[in-house]
């Protein structure tokens, strides 16, 4: 059986909006190289964005003196991907659900969902500041 | 992020180049908000061409929900342009495709506002 050789990517950002950019080109040519399909590539850099958003911008209040840490744990069949942030945390359970008929004209409240949707699995710890997501091959 | 505005005898048409994600977004709304300032009591009719738009995160689809909801309020419309299939398919995901209208080409979003 041929042996799994786990790689690991790790960065660390200053809080502010501008460097999700710098996730966007990270995240694909990270998943060009998984040689994931075109549209899990595509969920893949949408819920990073999202999750990078959520960090940086709720989490961090753009805080530059705070860092948002992603890291990206590489293995055959799967990319895990745990984004750490400063803030002060949040319940999931009280996020409003995007899709419901009186929430689907705001705009906002929608990031949590798509990552969700986007991602196999999606777990939030430590009160909401890291967030563990998981893509499977 | 590059937004091209036109005007083709009522309806305003913005070509949007580039990803509608994060910061980007800000500039998008800041025109869409000045075009329905500036018409006033009028109802606004208002194209978004989103051919070369490849990616488009929440904050991007909450441009345009507002901007739906904003025309909306004064009678006006906002509809979407040559959507390509990552576009539709968060649209689809978000549960808005049966909000947004969508169009093919410009001649029949004009069209519709007939």
């Amino acid at each position: 059986m041929a042996e799994n050789k786990q790689l690991r990517i790790f960065l660390s950002l200053p809080s502010t909006m501008q460097l999700i950019y710098l996730l966007d080109t990270v995240i694909s040519d990270l998943l060009r190289e998984m040689k994931f399909n075109e549209e899990a590539q595509e969920h893949v850099n949408l819920a990073v964005i999202e999750a990078g958003t959520n960090a940086i911008k709720h989490g961090n209040k753009e805080d530059t003196d705070k860092t948002a840490t992603f890291e990206f744990l590489i293995d055959d069949d799967r990319l895990t991907i745990t984004i750490t942030d400063e803030g002060p945390g949040f319940e999931r359970e009280e996020v409003a659900n995007p899709l419901e008929p009186e929430n689907l004209l705001k705009s906002s409240g929608r990031g949590l969902f798509l990552m969700e949707a986007c991602m196999d699995e999606v777990v939030y710890e430590a009160g909401g500041t890291i967030v563990k997501m998981v893509k499977y091959k | 992020m590059q937004i091209n505005l036109r005007h083709k005898g009522s309806v305003i048409i913005l070509d949007i180049e580039g990803n509608l994600v994060g910061p980007n977004t800000i500039e998008l709304k800041k025109i869409i908000d000045d075009q329905i300032r500036t018409s006033g009591d009028e109802p606004v009719f208002m194209i978004l061409n989103l051919e070369r738009v490849q990616m488009m995160d929440s904050s991007g689809l909450g441009v345009i929900v507002a901007a739906y909801a904003s025309i909306r309020r004064n009678n006006g419309r906002v509809v979407l342009l040559n959507i390509g299939g990552n576009i539709r398919s968060l649209i689809v995901m978000a549960k808005l495709v049966t909000i947004f209208d969508r169009y093919d080409t410009e001649a029949e979003a004009i069209a519709s506002f007939l």
